[in-house]
């Protein structure tokens, strides 16, 4: 995408259980204060870790009508609150024709939280509300977002797992860059329910404690939930109605590893490639990368794969450019993750520093980089890498700058 | 929008469907006027006399090792097993060229919805010792593209989308594009889907049941597009060519003739129309119906599906002759629209 237009960042929107806007996440972020804490979203009482990072005093109703509460699911309704955050930052409404501006959406469970309340009902032979099903496919966000806001151009679902979101707000820029579309509202949303949380357990890769990536002793992830967006247009098309420019989505990369569906390929080299893409993609080079936003989850093999992966993208220099987790902040969000880290990434290029690591529980001998674990730091760079893996050996790397 | 491509053919497709193996079943039945669907079991009908497009015939074993199968849900084994019939009507051998340059993007409908749904039931009736932990990697949506790119190698950009009845199109599109930029010189694109009881409760229970769940069908559609210099090199037989695909996401109110200006600017009376998803009931395609008088309908014969673009593409194209133009419309309910332009096989 180097030859091509720039993609500015116009408006940003999050809605998670470290901050449900803007100000309140940015304030979550710069201080290291973690949402991790007890869930009670629904009866985890038979599994051994007790902990997420769940959307806590969340009240519907604060932002829908009773009919709209009940026809929208968590996902939906996180991801609409966010996509309207960075709408109304960006002031995009109106300014084109509504032809002219998609939704690039990446997903996960989607509205599975209520639709396995649908299915629990079912199996009992209960008759249970037919709208908890209405969000069982992530496509439905994409579409209730594109109609709240009258976006009438792309609609598009990406649902690579825990990867979705990262590569919608890479497609989305593409589409851009392209002048396909004169602006994209890209981003992601996923919510916590009893299906990845009793699926991470029975893979026995939930930390009981909040999870600590890139630390000896790590035992694994803390779930989390939420939405973020982006408002992507051209820079001269930002510049031309005089919209803020809050930083640039330079490029990505994508692949598959053809390796296993769950274990990563722990020679990294496919996470290296993918890096390696994307910056080269970007038009800029590895020196110019301050740091990178890990994919860091906390599971034992994961962290390691992914230092590996950093030695084969900057060699000996690997030590100096930071490789930090933003998931003790946030759990590990899912379909939403790519998204909540790219918004985290370009809030903290933004005010100059790199975030720390936290839950530091000692130094692990096979992660021995630089991860910010003794706190975050102040930083000048220009520009960062956020990196998503996920289920299936999906690999994402998104290059912003400020 | 629109994207118009220069340099995209297509050397192989394949499908697996209630028709059987490959398109041609399928094909057959269509110029017969037969039909593949079969009724409902009484014990999913709900009482109502349903049909779907179930692909009885399919053997999983047939195309993968058994006990790799039976790791995978059945929207994976489709998946699999038509990736596999498509690589080798283009005649690709993937272990003969570099699989960093070859990728898939997949349109799913509910796939992992299945495995969902039995791994939740061991949950609710037998707490966490009901748990599969075998059962949860096959719960994402990309199950199907990613065993697929697992099984046959494919280490290039690797996609699933899930666009309503627009998925197998929406990522044709993201295939189109990936060779465009040039990351990739192959991409295998199309839809997998798999049918399951459950969903004909869940439209019974939210009142869908006739109006867009009748006579559901299942199986995967798999088209290889490659860059026309890739093609070239290798002697490829080209089978078709891209030529352009639009898309709009809504079609607003006021703004109609705009739509029908992205969308439709390629009909003309002697382009061969396939109509996939709900574009039948689109108001704005309903005029295809008088301008190309016999559109492609694979539905009454295969049963309709979110991702059956990808069988729906393979039809349209295997109909095609040398030049000819081909155009593929596909919508959801309420959007996106599809329209992508095919030419029938020619030397490039």
């Amino acid at each position: 995408m180097a030859a091509k237009n720039r993609v500015a960042i116009t408006g940003i929107g999050i809605f998670c259980g470290a901050g449900k806007d803007i100000p309140a996440f940015t304030a979550s972020l710069v201080n290291g204060t973690s949402g991790i804490a007890p869930l009670d979203l629904f009866d985890i009482s038979a599994f051994p870790s007790k902990l997420g990072c769940q959307v806590k005093e969340y009240d519907p109703r604060a932002y829908f009508d009773r009919r709209e509460t009940r026809k929208l699911s968590r996902a939906d309704q996180f991801g609409i609150i966010a996509a309207g955050e960075a709408l109304r930052q960006s002031g995009l409404p109106g300014a084109y024709n509504p032809y002219q501006i998609g939704v690039s959406l990446g997903a996960g469970a989607a509205g599975m939280f209520q639709s396995e309340q649908w299915l629990k009902s079912h199996l009992q032979g209960v008759a249970a509300e037919p709208s908890l099903l209405r969000g069982i496919l992530p496509d439905k966000t994409t579409t209730e977002i594109a109609l709240r806001f009258g976006l009438a151009g792309y609609q598009g679902s990406i649902t690579t797992a825990c990867s979705s979101s990262s590569t919608a707000i890479g497609w989305g820029a593409e589409l851009v860059a392209t002048g396909k579309q004169r602006a994209v509202v890209a981003g992601g949303t996923d919510t916590l329910s009893i299906l990845t949380f009793a699926g991470f357990n029975s893979l026995k890769v939930i930390d009981p404690n909040p999870c600590s990536p890139f630390s000896l002793g790590r035992q694994g992830i803390s779930l989390g939930e939420g939405a973020a967006f982006m408002v992507l247009e051209q820079e001269h098309d930002a510049i031309s109605r005089n919209a803020k420019i809050l930083g640039y989505v330079l490029g990505y990369a994508i692949a598959g590893e053809a390796f296993h569906m769950t274990a990563p390929d722990p020679s990294g080299s496919t996470a290296a490639r993918v890096m390696s893409d994307a910056i080269s993609a970007s038009g800029v080079n590895a020196s110019q990368i301050g740091w990178i936003n890990a994919h860091g989850t906390g599971t034992p093999l994961n962290d390691v794969v992914e230092s590996n992966a950093m030695k084969l993208v900057f060699g000996t220099q690997a030590a100096k450019v930071p490789l930090v987790s933003t998931k003790g902040l946030t759990g590990h969000c899912l379909g939403a993750a790519g998204a909540i880290e790219a918004v985290a990434t370009l809030i903290a290029l933004r005010n100059g520093f790199i975030p720390q690591t936290l839950n530091f529980r000692g130094r692990d001998p096979e992660c021995d980089l630089e991860y910010c674990h003794n706190g975050s730091i102040t930083s000048d760079s220009q520009t960062a890498v956020s990196n998503s893996f996920a289920f299936g050996g999906n690999i994402t790397s998104l290059v912003l700058s400020r | 929008m629109r994207y118009d491509f220069q340099n995209i053919v297509i050397t192989g497709y394949s499908s697996l469907s209630a028709a059987g193996k490959g398109i041609d079943p399928l094909l057959h039945m269509l110029t017969a006027n037969e039909s593949a669907l079969t009724p409902v079991p009484t014990e999913y009908s709900h009482g109502r006399d349903l049909l779907w497009g179930r692909s009885i015939n399919f053997k999983a074993s047939d195309f993968i090792p058994p006990l790799k199968a039976r790791k995978m849900d059945r929207c994976s084994q489709f998946a699999v097993a038509a990736s596999g019939l498509a690589l080798k009507d283009a005649g690709l051998d993937v272990k003969q060229l570099q699989p960093e340059r070859i990728g898939i993007a997949l349109g799913c409908g509910f796939g992992g919805l299945a495995n969902s749904a039995e791994f939740l039931e061991g949950y609710f009736s037998g707490g966490i010792e009901g748990l599969s932990p075998m059962l949860f990697p096959n719960t994402v949506a990309n199950a199907p593209a990613s065993n697929a790119s697992i099984e046959h190698g494919l280490k290039g950009p690797n996609v699933t989308m899930v666009q309503r009845f627009c998925s197998a199109e929406s990522a044709f599109l993201m295939a189109c594009r990936c060779i465009e930029e040039g990351r990739a010189d192959v991409m295998l694109t199309g839809g997998a889907d798999s049918l399951m009881p459950l969903m004909i409760a869940g439209f019974a229970a939210t009142g869908q049941l006739n109006r867009y769940a009748a006579a559901f069908g299942e199986g995967c559609g798999v088209l290889v597009l490659e860059h026309a210099k890739h093609a070239a090199c290798r002697h490829a037989r080209i089978k078709g060519l891209v030529s352009n695909v639009a898309t709009v996401g809504l079609i607003m109110p006021g703004y109609e003739a705009e739509a029908e200006q992205i969308l439709l600017s390629e009909l003309s009376n002697d382009v061969r129309c396939s109509l996939s998803g709900t574009a039948a009931q689109t108001a704005l395609f309903r005029q295809v119906l008088t301008r190309s008088p016999s559109p492609l309908r694979i539905e009454p014969v295969v049963g309709r599906s979110l991702a059956m673009g990808g069988t729906a593409l393979g039809v349209l194209l295997s109909t095609l002759g040398s030049n000819q133009k081909g155009l593929h419309l596909a919508s959801s309910p309420e959007g996106p629209h599809y329209a992508i332009s095919l030419t029938g096989g020619s030397s490039v």
